[in-house]
């Protein structure tokens, strides 16, 4: 087809000239006769056309290669576009119509339909899988050849637009200029590609670059296409020929604009909300990165809802859809306090009510534990004051079933304190006190308390379970709901939690009052009688998801540390946090906390009221904690003196006094 | 190192080739773009559409798989959720954001997490069983809801087709 257009194009020019020259005979009459002929003209600039065709052709075959059929399409169709647009700027430029003038908007198209495939070119470089160095020794000849010829002419319109003052030139030099901002981006665009090509490992920070590449160019071309319609609406008439392309332009800065935006937030959350997986994390899961499909080695992040994603994927993810990929939890919306997910409620809930009495781990490292114990506290939590009564009876007990453990565990007779008492004791004070809740914990790991009321633990937390293999699948998935029930679970669970906070605050201020009006020499009470304090703060946070992760103990120990010396034997007060009654925890972090004698002030297990300076590690499994040592602490002192009423009196305030008493 | 699209697609194009799940085979249609794919679904058994191979091309984009791939099958179809010229319309196939049909839920969009095989096991089973609510081609709806022994027939006449016996 086009040879043929071409053949019988060439035929008739040949002919056209031949005819001239056979009738002039010499060539200056030959000329004229043909710039005379309207019908010679025409054939001429037809002759034109199919010359710059070739040329394009021969251009194209030398910086190109072969087009693929998408990139032809695509050229096609912004051909047929910017031809339109052509058109409607002859209708401003009418009065200067002419041949020259034709021949360079033809030029113009010409470059035009480079650049675009330029730009194709460069964006097909990511989803290539060889480039030879073909390819880059076109690609960087033709991105040099046009960014050289873009200038000039640029410059060319410039000066003749100085010189003669504002004529078509000034459209020239604007269509210029704008593709020489998509050259200045093609070209970047191509270097950050050459970059990542050359490296192995994928490169994490290009998508930001070229989003930022994105965002920079597109500000440029809105500026020159506003400048350019003003300028040229001032002069001449509404420039209607690029407002398509203005629209276009208008709208890609925006949406690079808001993926800068949206991904600064995606960035800022990675940073601050989410945790980055520890290696234990990575073995335990199967070190996928479902986003990607690669191995997770470094830079992975963990989701509230436990999933982990390399960071980079997930950024990218981010910018769409605050959800995660697996679960489609809305993470903007979870506050990350919720990234503790609790495991399903009900699965452990059984075996913690059958446990009627039973062994208490009494091991603080117990492996393997950790994961599960959520879930014994998550119904006890839950259901409030309806567990209250039952939760003194299987408090006692460590959940059977839970058997992966229980070597170790120290059995016990469980005593049955009256919790309701204690829990409604709470819920009175924290209704007096009113306090507005706690803020939600940023990092759910890192995060120190923000009640600095408790005392750190002494000891340390448990060490990580080596291993999840003793759970079976549906164990491990029960860990993970995200029905509705289980999200029920939660918030009455952190409700909960934030009730017990609150009096626990009331509590320690209370204390503090107290402790100030006292008299300085408690130390001689304190040498005698000091009752060890059972402050509950544990800071071991429990997650329920296959790979829990647990705090730095060195902080809380060193903090701990620091107390004993400092209040060494000052008067030690139980502030026990009252709080909602939580069923068993089967495991218990800080070892014989209720357990130990008058005499063991020294010992490093024993915890000592705190100033708010001290900082404790706590999250939202805190209420497990401290209803087990609690209850431990009942239980202990009930041991002692077989008095009910002192349980009581230890859940209001321990001072001296009471520890006297109690004594 | 190429994109990573580009490194997804091929891990998926090894992993199917590799473990292919029965009735499914899928490949890009040349080694040099993997962004194209043609699959051959096999028609469930127990279906009206049982014995049938249907020609499927996959085209996805270059920000896979961030953004789902589309769908459409290059042979005849006669079915509730595929459109008359091929395209199919399953929610999995859509991004979350956009509903074309206004009932689906944002839990059975598109994700990341989703891949070409789980993509053509869904339309195995849309295969088998047709969602009738969403009307991408309304006369199939209506026809397997109303009248499925035509339905059914001319089923096997597109499965005879597709392995090319006189119908």
């Amino acid at each position: 087809m086009q040879l043929v257009i071409s053949t019988v194009c060439l035929a008739l020019t040949s002919a056209v000239i031949g005819n001239a020259y056979l009738q002039k005979q010499q060539f200056y009459p030959a000329v004229v006769y043909i710039t005379k002929s309207n019908a010679s003209m025409a054939v001429i600039y037809i002759q034109f056309f199919v010359i710059v065709f070739m040329f394009g052709k021969l251009l194209r075959k030398i910086f190109l290669g072969t087009l693929r059929a998408a990139e032809f399409e695509h050229l096609l169709e912004r051909f047929w576009y910017a031809l339109t647009e052509t058109c409607l700027a002859f209708t401003v430029f009418r009065d200067d119509f002419n041949p020259r003038f034709v021949a360079l908007f033809t030029v113009l198209l010409f470059l035009k339909s480079f650049h675009w495939l330029a730009e194709e070119r460069v964006d097909f470089m990511e989803r290539s899988p060889v480039l030879g160095w073909l390819f880059h020794i076109r690609v960087g000849s033709l991105l040099t050849m046009l960014g050289i010829l873009d200038y000039v002419l640029l410059m060319h319109a410039y000066n003749s637009t100085l010189v003669r003052g504002p004529t078509v030139q000034l459209v020239f030099g604007f269509e210029y200029a704008i593709l020489l901002t998509v050259i200045a981006s093609t070209t970047i665009k191509y270097v950050l590609h050459a970059a990542e090509m050359r490296t192995d490992t994928p490169w994490e920070n290009k998508a930001v670059f070229l989003l930022y590449t994105e965002l920079v160019i597109g500000l440029i071309k809105v500026v020159l296409y506003l400048l350019f319609v003003v300028i040229m609406a001032k002069i001449y008439a509404l420039p209607m020929f690029v407002f398509r392309p203005m629209f276009f332009t208008i709208r890609n800065f925006r949406k690079a604009l808001n993926d800068v935006i949206m991904s600064r937030r995606a960035i800022r959350n990675m940073n601050t909300l989410y945790p980055d997986a520890t290696p234990e994390e990575l073995r335990q899961s199967d070190n996928i990165c479902i986003i990607c499909r690669e191995d997770m080695v470094n830079h992975s992040k963990k989701l509230p809802c436990g999933h982990i994603f390399h960071t980079t994927c997930l950024r990218s993810w981010f910018q769409r859809q605050q959800t995660c990929p697996t679960c489609r939890l809305n993470i903007l919306r979870t506050p990350a306090i919720n990234s503790m997910a609790m495991p399903r409620a009900d699965d452990a809930a059984n075996p913690a009510a059958a446990g009627g009495a039973g062994a208490v781990p009494a091991g603080a490292a117990v492996p393997g534990a950790a994961g599960v114990a959520p879930g014994a506290a998550a119904p006890g939590a839950a259901a409030g004051e309806a567990v209250a009564t039952a939760a003194g009876a299987a408090g006692a007990a460590a959940a059977p079933g839970l058997d992966a453990h229980t070597n170790g565990a120290v059995a016990r007779n469980a005593g049955a304190p009256n919790f309701a008492d204690i829990f409604g004791d709470a819920s009175g004070l924290s209704n007096l006190a009113g306090l507005p809740p706690p803020p939600p914990l940023l990092s759910p790991f890192m995060m120190q308390s923000p009640f600095g009321y408790f005392t750190p633990p002494v000891v340390p937390p448990p060490p990580m379970p080596l291993d999840l293999t003793r759970f079976n699948e549906e164990e491990l998935l029960a860990m993970e709901g995200n029905l509705r029930q289980h999200i029920e679970e939660r918030l009455k669970m952190l409700r909960n939690i934030s009730l017990m906070v609150d009096s626990a605050n009331l509590l320690m201020q209370q204390y503090q009052l107290l402790v100030a009006r006292l008299p300085p020499p408690a130390t001689t009470t304190a040498t005698t009688t000091t009752l060890p304090a059972a402050v509950a703060a544990a800071a071991v946070p429990v997650n329920s998801s296959p790979n829990p992760v647990y705090d730095e103990p060195s902080t809380s120990r060193a903090a701990a540390a620091k107390v004993e010396q400092t209040t060494h034997h000052q008067l030690s007060a139980a502030a026990v946090a009252a709080a909602p009654s939580s069923v068993v925890s089967d495991q218990v972090t800080i070892e014989d906390l209720g357990a130990e004698d008058d005499d063991d002030v020294d010992v490093d297990v024993d915890v000592m009221p705190s100033t708010a300076d001290n900082c404790v590690n706590v999250d939202n499994e805190e209420s497990t904690e401290l209803s087990e040592l609690r209850k431990r602490r009942l239980k202990f002192l009930e041991e002692r003196n077989n008095s009910p009423t002192t349980t009581t009196t230890t859940t209001t305030i321990t001072t001296t006094t009471s520890s006297d008493k109690t004594d | 190192m190429a994109g990573s699209a580009l490194r997804r697609l091929m891990a998926e194009y090894k992993q199917l080739t590799m473990d292919p799940p029965e009735g499914i085979a899928a490949g890009p249609i040349s080694e040099d773009n993997f962004f194209e794919w043609e699959a051959l679904i096999a028609g469930p058994e127990g279906t009206c559409f049982e014995g049938g191979v249907f020609p499927a091309r996959l085209v996805f984009p270059p920000d896979y798989p961030l953004s789902p791939p589309k769908m459409k099958f290059i042979c005849d179809m006669f079915h509730p959720n595929i459109f008359a010229d091929g395209r199919v319309c399953i929610s999995i196939l859509h991004a979350p954001g956009d509903d074309p049909m206004g009932y689906e839920l944002s839990a059975e969009r598109w994700s990341p997490v989703q891949s070409v095989e789980k993509i053509l096991l869904s339309v195995v089973s849309m295969l088998a069983e047709p969602n009738d609510e969403s009307g991408a081609n309304v006369d199939a709806a209506i026809m397997w809801r109303e009248r499925r022994e035509e339905f059914n027939r001319i089923a096997q006449k597109l499965v005879r087709k597709t392995l090319g016996l006189p119908t």
